[in-house]
């Protein structure tokens, strides 16, 4: 520690290239602390169950050609020569979930209610849909098949019965029993049991702030298109979907079919934080290592310049150790001065892009350990060239005096 | 002198190969991470509509829910009711108007083998392509009584008809859209505005829509439109008569107004329009409407979006750090080659020529970072377009100008980074190295 004068007067002469670092080390921490905060959150994201089988999944919808089209004959047919497909655990007629189309209404606990509905999405299903998205029942029970009902799109009919998500029923009922209750469409009368409950599904917008809240509805109804949801046995989903494609096309050439994997769907919807994750990461890479970079050639520079210095102290006794020691030492002034003021920096880079772009905080925490990573990192950007200024040999010191 | 000054920067260069590479690296990898995050932006905030952005108006009308406004910073919905645009398309003021909204189908020919596939179509009034300056390479738009009846007439866009008539004038031809036979009044040129300004509700970036279809087909072809369909009221709505006739709101709306009293005029009609729908008990929130110029819809709708702009100030500190770092390492490399330029301040050289010798060596380096950061840039980019999977296809590209601006991004940074270095370098006092030699 006896060496800490004579670094300080050393570092006092090269104060505008240790400023340098300094500032540096300082503005790499501010980026790299909040890039990583931000990374942790779009994770978590991506991270979130979704609460269907979505690796086993494949979807598929038909738009029929000609105009007059008994479309809901078609469906009929298209299910029953789906579910006897070899590797198909089961089928229903739905919009798929993740894939980011669909709809949302606003639901009431009271009848006649004008305002404080909570939103939710709502899927129209048959009583295949637990098992074809493998869904979790929690409580209760699955819709029968008598209570499915075919309406034309502008039917007014709605369903006595309904199944929800378990996020729901907590946001709907806080705190009480919701089986068995009932709920009210918009601002209307007509009572809608809920007999059924289930774990989890993450909805059509998994980035919305409803996502998880979504309602069944026991109806298939008359629309331009029909979606399929078929759910394959493990490890045949890509064989399942190109026997789809093929099948459907086969059973009724005068249609669009159209077959894709939820996987892949949920991929596109999650495409904006999978890009952000990558390019943030990359820049937390890059930037780490720039600054490595310039600590290496700094430290190469400083001691090439005193390298009759380091000659003069090992003539005078100075040992191998000694030497990296005071080089290490050096370095570890100017990044820990570096660093002090960028966890500074950070936070106040973090307020701008939390209160500007509605991003997350940045906990203290999260800092600190990339303040710790940083400084670890600059420590051994400085070793190497630390360790060689020690193997300088005492006779440099007598050289071209 | 500025040529002898280049040779010296280019020798002094190679002298010190490896911290030379250090800085261009570090010039290249800033300038490559800001420009691929300023293309971004600057390609996502374009208007193309900026040639009549001084008479085109997106409309908007405060129809929402009396308890609480529409969740959006305009705080009204951002398309109208069909009956509203129904009654407004009668209005006399507007130079051109255009009503609209998605929809799509399958489209396939009779007399051809072709697969039939799914077009996005948009389903408008005539205006749409005199209103939006859309060139037609065969044929134009259909006649204006197809606004209010059903005339089954169609207007392909190139990639349409390249697909369908490899791209001969398909004009007369007939084509099945959604089973009906429609005849092909027009082809269009390639017109793929990016953002789509004219339609900011489905995909900022991408494609345009495919096919074109009269907007009085709605009652005869039951169209329930794609895209965004919001409502707040609950109707019961048993017919399709009922559904247009509902509060739910799905129709976009544009007007050219070219001068500032027809502004005016049309400000009191949509004024004295909501007042008479009041008295019939519609528009229960406070009389508001919205006409937006293109420019400032493209800013309402945030088409360049909160991690789009994060990632620009990001990025521009990313080479705020690297500008730091080449300062460094060129003050190391400069004060090394000390005794050097002693030698020549000795031999009669001024400061003034010390300090810009150095300056033009730091704006080599920038030049060559420039360069390596065109290319760190192209990769940036393709590694965007691959991640957002399709999504950022027509904005994730650089153009020429870009392509300067790269380069001299590169150089003002080399050059600010070597003003302190070069300045530095340029106080050596000579006797200091005369006498150690």
């Amino acid at each position: 520690m006896l060496e800490l004068r004579p670094i300080l007067s050393a570092l006092w002469r090269h104060k505008i290239s240790a400023l340098l670092i300094a500032v540096q080390l300082g503005l790499t921490l501010a980026i790299v602390g909040n890039a990583t905060v931000v990374i942790q959150e779009r994770m978590d994201t991506i991270a979130r169950p979704t609460g269907v089988a979505v690796e086993d999944i494949v979807t598929a919808n038909f738009m029929p050609i000609p105009k007059d089209y008994d479309r809901m004959e078609a469906f009929r047919l298209d299910l029953d020569m789906m579910r006897q497909l070899p590797g198909v655990v089961a089928a229903t007629v739905s919009r798929a979930p993740l894939a980011g189309g669909g709809s949302s209404a606003g639901f009431h606990t009271k009848p006649n209610q004008e305002i404080g509905a909570t939103n939710s999405a709502t899927f129209r299903v048959d009583e295949h849909f637990i098992d074809a998205l493998g869904m979790r029942l929690v409580a209760g029970r699955n819709f029968t098949a008598n209570e499915i009902r075919e309406i034309g799109r502008e039917s007014t009919w709605q369903p006595d019965t309904t199944v929800i998500t378990q996020q729901l029923a907590d946001k709907l009922f806080a705190g009480g029993e919701a089986l068995g209750k009932s709920i009210y469409y918009g601002g209307g009368d007509h009572p809608m049991e809920i007999v059924g409950i289930v774990e989890r599904n993450l909805g059509p917008w998994p980035n919305s702030p409803i996502a998880g809240n979504s309602i069944f509805l026991p109806m298939i109804m008359d629309t331009q298109w029909f979606d399929y949801i078929i759910r394959a046995e493990p490890g045949q989903r890509d064989a399942v979907a190109k026997l789809l494609q093929e099948k459907l096309a086969e059973r009724d050439p005068r249609r669009v079919v159209d077959v894709k994997t939820l996987e892949e769907q949920l991929n596109r919807s999650y495409a904006g934080d999978n890009t952000m994750i990558t390019v943030l990461s990359g820049v937390v890479g890059l930037l780490t290592f720039i600054v490595a970079l310039g600590i290496v050639g700094l430290t190469v520079f400083w001691i090439t310049q005193r390298q009759k210095q380091i000659g003069v102290r090992r003539a005078l006794g100075a040992t191998r150790t000694a030497i990296s020691r005071y080089f290490l030492l050096e370095n570890l002034l100017i990044a820990a001065s570096g660093i002090a003021i960028g966890v500074a920096a950070a936070q106040i880079f973090n307020h701008f892009l939390a209160s500007e772009f509605d991003q997350p905080a940045l906990p203290l925490s999260t800092t600190l350990t990339c303040a710790l990573i940083l400084l670890g990192v600059s420590l051994a950007a400085a070793l190497v060239p630390a360790l060689r200024a020690a193997n300088i040999s005492p006779a440099t010191a007598t050289r071209s005096v | 002198m500025f040529g002898y000054y280049i040779s010296l920067a280019l020798r002094s260069l190679r002298g010190t190969p490896i911290l030379s590479a250090l800085m261009v690296a570090a010039i290249a990898v800033g300038v490559g991470a800001s420009m691929t995050t300023l293309t971004l932006n600057y390609m996502m905030s374009r208007n193309a509509l900026a040639d009549k952005d001084d008479v085109l108006y997106a409309l908007q009308l405060d129809s929402w829910d009396p308890h609480e406004a529409r969740n959006n910073p305009s705080e009204m919905p951002w398309q109208i009711t069909y009956k509203d645009a129904t009654s407004l398309l009668r209005s006399d003021i507007p130079t051109h108007q255009v009503a609209m909204h998605r929809w799509g189908g399958p489209v396939n020919r009779d007399d051809s083998e072709m697969r039939p596939y799914t077009a996005e179509a948009r389903v408008t009034s005539r205006d749409f392509f005199t209103l939006f300056d859309v060139p037609f390479t065969y044929g134009g738009t259909w006649s204006s009584e197809a606004d209010n009846n059903p005339v089954y007439q169609i207007v392909l866009s190139q990639e349409t008809n390249e697909k369908l008539f490899n791209g001969e004038n398909s004009v007369g031809r007939t084509v099945n859209f959604n089973g009906t036979p429609f005849r092909v009044v027009g082809v269009i040129e390639h017109w793929q505005p990016s953002p789509k300004v004219h339609d900011l509700n489905n995909g900022d970036f991408l494609e345009s829509a495919e096919v074109f279809i009269p907007f009085g087909l709605h009652r005869s072809l039951e169209i329930y439109p794609w895209g965004n369909t919001n409502g707040w009221l609950t109707e019961d709505i048993d017919s399709y008569e009922g559904y247009l006739g509902s509060e739910y709101v799905w129709v976009q709306y544009w007007v050219q107004l070219d001068s500032k009293e027809q502004l005016e005029r049309y400000r009191d009609y949509l004024t004295g329009f909501i007042r008479e729908q009041k008295q019939q008990g519609r528009f229960p929130r406070p009389l508001k409407f919205g006409l937006s110029k293109p420019s400032e819809w493209l800013v309402l709708n945030e088409v360049v979006d909160d991690d789009a702009r994060m990632l620009n100030w990001l990025s521009l500190s990313f080479l705020l750090v690297c500008l730091v770092n080449a300062v460094a390492l060129l003050l190391a490399k400069f004060l090394r080659k000390a005794p050097e330029a002693g030698v020549r301040r000795a031999l009669g050289a001024s400061r003034k020529a010390v300090f810009s010798q150095h300056l033009v060596e730091s704006g080599c380096i920038g030049l060559a970072g420039g360069l390596a950061g065109i290319l760190l840039t192209m990769a940036g980019l393709t590694l965007i377009r691959h991640l957002a999977m399709g999504y950022m296809d027509r904005v994730a590209s650089m153009d020429w100008l870009m392509m300067l601006s790269a380069i001299g991004l590169a150089i003002l940074s080399s050059l600010l980074a070597g003003l302190y270095p070069a300045w530095r370098i340029s106080r050596t006092n000579p006797s200091i190295y005369l006498k150690t030699q």
